[in-house]
């Protein structure tokens, strides 16, 4: 495993933060987008982009997942005037990198003024009502990581060392989404996220475990990334696109060629909802 | 996990200064299998300290040898003594040996663990297939960047032991007149024995028996391609209403006990495989 650079304290989030406010100069997007697995399309319908591939910002990770692309773009969805900022290409703990530094672009975000977070992932369907290709707003989630990006001594530039999570997912926004999915006319549902560490996909027995427990869907990402939102005081909403939908008893394989085809599918969808959220969140919806 | 390439083709070659067969299978003897390689046409042996890379195993009742010969007239490989993670290695580390079985030929692994029984049906004593396990370790073994040399970034997990194997065990069990379970193995990083609610927690989410070792290696080996072949001895009861205080030495004499039923399982599956290899082989 290659030994990723530290990316502990406040010096390394400004560093990064500096180096995007220079290349995007008097532009402030105040919502951010992480896109998961076969979801970085939407930042290609951008318009007025300014990339920032990751190679780029000093001490900052490298993607090493198949199908991110490993950058920072910020510019415009078609027809909304305020720019977001979005990340093609996370990075997840199953690759070697810490909690802190799957948090780190989230930190950057706040630095530069994003106010509020999507996060995006692909998941695995435990609720036995979903289908392959449907999105879930995520309601809650259950860490199942065994990391939590806020050990270590506390920032309080950042956040207060005991962040509350009774609502690590916004509400109002939960219902915007699902105002903008009845518009759209897709399903969305709303349900729990379960993190596990990976890179393994579940056997069975995780699968009845995760389902026991509460979850909804089930995925490798996403929690630190919120943990450190809520943490920072960010407005969250979360939301994943259910690749593969296998009951336990009847378990398929899982390949990852098949999980990102039907992440891809979904895009459309995604697409509607960040675009609701970005004018909610402006303030500028749509009449 | 770029670096383990290298340190696993060091390791092989020092076996390959010992021994140049092919093994079929890959042996790792749990607790209470202690004595189980007296049966091997043995052929080679290396002390652990002595191959490159390889930890030296620290818990009670483990040697820390491989034994490379023949059992059942089917070349093999066995692990006397094994590493968990409660004893502070790596994951990269505890699974090296199951690498190493892999890159000198070995298509099967054969892996045996003590556990506590939670499923109310199970006896001290009985052996458990396993069929399926949760990893509550906290730390998965192919964490970091993936070698696509040694395998997919990832691994599918709906079937990690081979049912066929799963039902030769029961066949062999019937014909030994012998019981066998079948089951899911839950692993915790140990290396205390787990509190009342612990046992409540775990047997709720769908186990059926508890243990320290064992996912980290099957985990490597489906990685690898091998097929797999797990048997858990269940050595107490931890039923958490009615928990009695544990005794170590208890523990191991009666994993000791069941070693003659393992013994069969081990050969019998030996047996299926020669059968298999006699089946394919040119003629």
């Amino acid at each position: 495993m290659s030994d990723p650079a530290s990316a502990d304290g406040s010096a390394a989030i400004d560093a990064v933060a500096d180096r995007i406010r220079a290349a995007i100069g008097d532009r402030r997007p105040r919502v951010g987008v992480v896109l998961g697995s076969g979801l970085g399309g939407l930042a290609d319908r951008l318009e007025n982009v300014v990339a920032l591939p990751y190679a780029d910002l000093p001490g900052f990770p490298r993607s090493t997942a198949a199908g991110h692309a490993g950058r920072f773009v910020v510019g415009a969805l078609p027809g909304v005037d305020h720019p977001i900022i979005a990340m093609q290409g996370r990075f997840h703990l199953y690759e070697g990198w810490n909690a802190r530094q799957a948090a780190l672009p989230v930190w950057v975000m706040r630095r530069l003024g994003v106010e509020c977070v999507v996060v995006s992932n692909a998941a695995g369907g435990l609720n036995p009502q979903y289908r392959v290709g449907d999105v879930v707003a995520i309601d809650d989630h259950i860490n199942f990581m065994f990391r939590n990006p806020l050990v270590g001594p506390n920032d309080e530039s950042l956040g207060p060392r005991f962040p509350d999570m009774s609502s690590p997912y916004d509400p109002r926004l939960i219902a915007v989404a699902h105002e903008a999915a009845r518009s759209h006319g897709f399903p969305l549902h709303t349900g729990v996220y379960v993190a596990m560490l990976g890179p393994t996909y579940e056997t069975r027995a995780e699968y009845r475990m995760t389902r026991t427990l509460g979850g909804d869907v089930v995925g490798m990402s996403t929690v630190p990334e919120v943990v450190a939102a809520v943490h920072a005081g960010m407005r969250v909403f979360g939301v994943s696109t259910v690749t593969n939908a296998d009951p336990p008893d009847a378990l398929g394989e899982t390949t990852h060629d098949e999980v990102v085809e039907a992440a891809a599918s979904a895009g459309e969808k995604l697409r509607h909802l960040v675009e609701a959220l970005v004018r909610h969140v402006s303030g500028a919806e749509a009449p | 996990m770029l670096h383990l390439y290298d340190q696993i083709q060091e390791a092989v070659a020092k076996i390959r200064s010992v021994w140049d067969k092919a093994p079929h299978a890959g042996i790792i003897l749990g607790t209470g299998l202690g004595n189980f390689a007296e049966k091997i046409e043995v052929e080679a042996t290396l002390d652990y300290g002595d191959i490159p890379h390889f930890p030296v195993s620290t818990a009670t009742s483990h040697r820390g040898r491989l034994v490379f010969g023949m059992l059942r007239g089917v070349p093999v490989m066995v692990m006397e003594g094994r590493f968990h993670a409660y004893e502070g290695y790596p994951m990269s580390q505890i699974t090296l040996p199951v690498r190493v079985m892999k890159a000198v030929g070995a298509e099967v692994m054969v892996v045996s663990q003590a556990v506590g029984g939670m499923n109310p049906q199970y006896q001290p004593g009985d052996v458990m297939l396993i069929d399926d396990h949760i990893n509550l370790l906290g730390d998965n073994p192919l964490v970091g960047v993936n070698d696509d040399r040694l395998g997919p970034r990832f691994p599918d997990m709906s079937r990690p032991y081979d049912f066929d194997l799963i039902d030769e065990g029961q066949r062999i069990a019937r014909a030994g007149d012998f019981v066998v379970h079948r089951g899911v193995s839950v692993a915790v990083l140990g290396p205390c024995l787990e509190t009342r609610a612990e046992y409540r927690f775990l047997r709720g989410i769908g186990a059926d028996v508890v243990g320290m070792s064992t996912v980290p290696e099957t985990i490597v080996a489906v990685h690898a391609g091998l097929r797999v072949f797990g048997m858990a001895v269940v050595t107490d009861m931890c039923l958490p209403d009615a928990l009695e205080p544990a005794d170590v030495n208890e523990i191991i004499a009666v994993a000791n006990s069941a070693e003659p039923k393992l013994r069969a399982l081990v050969e019998g599956i030996l047996d299926h495989e020669a059968s298999k290899i006699a089946v394919v082989a040119p003629r």
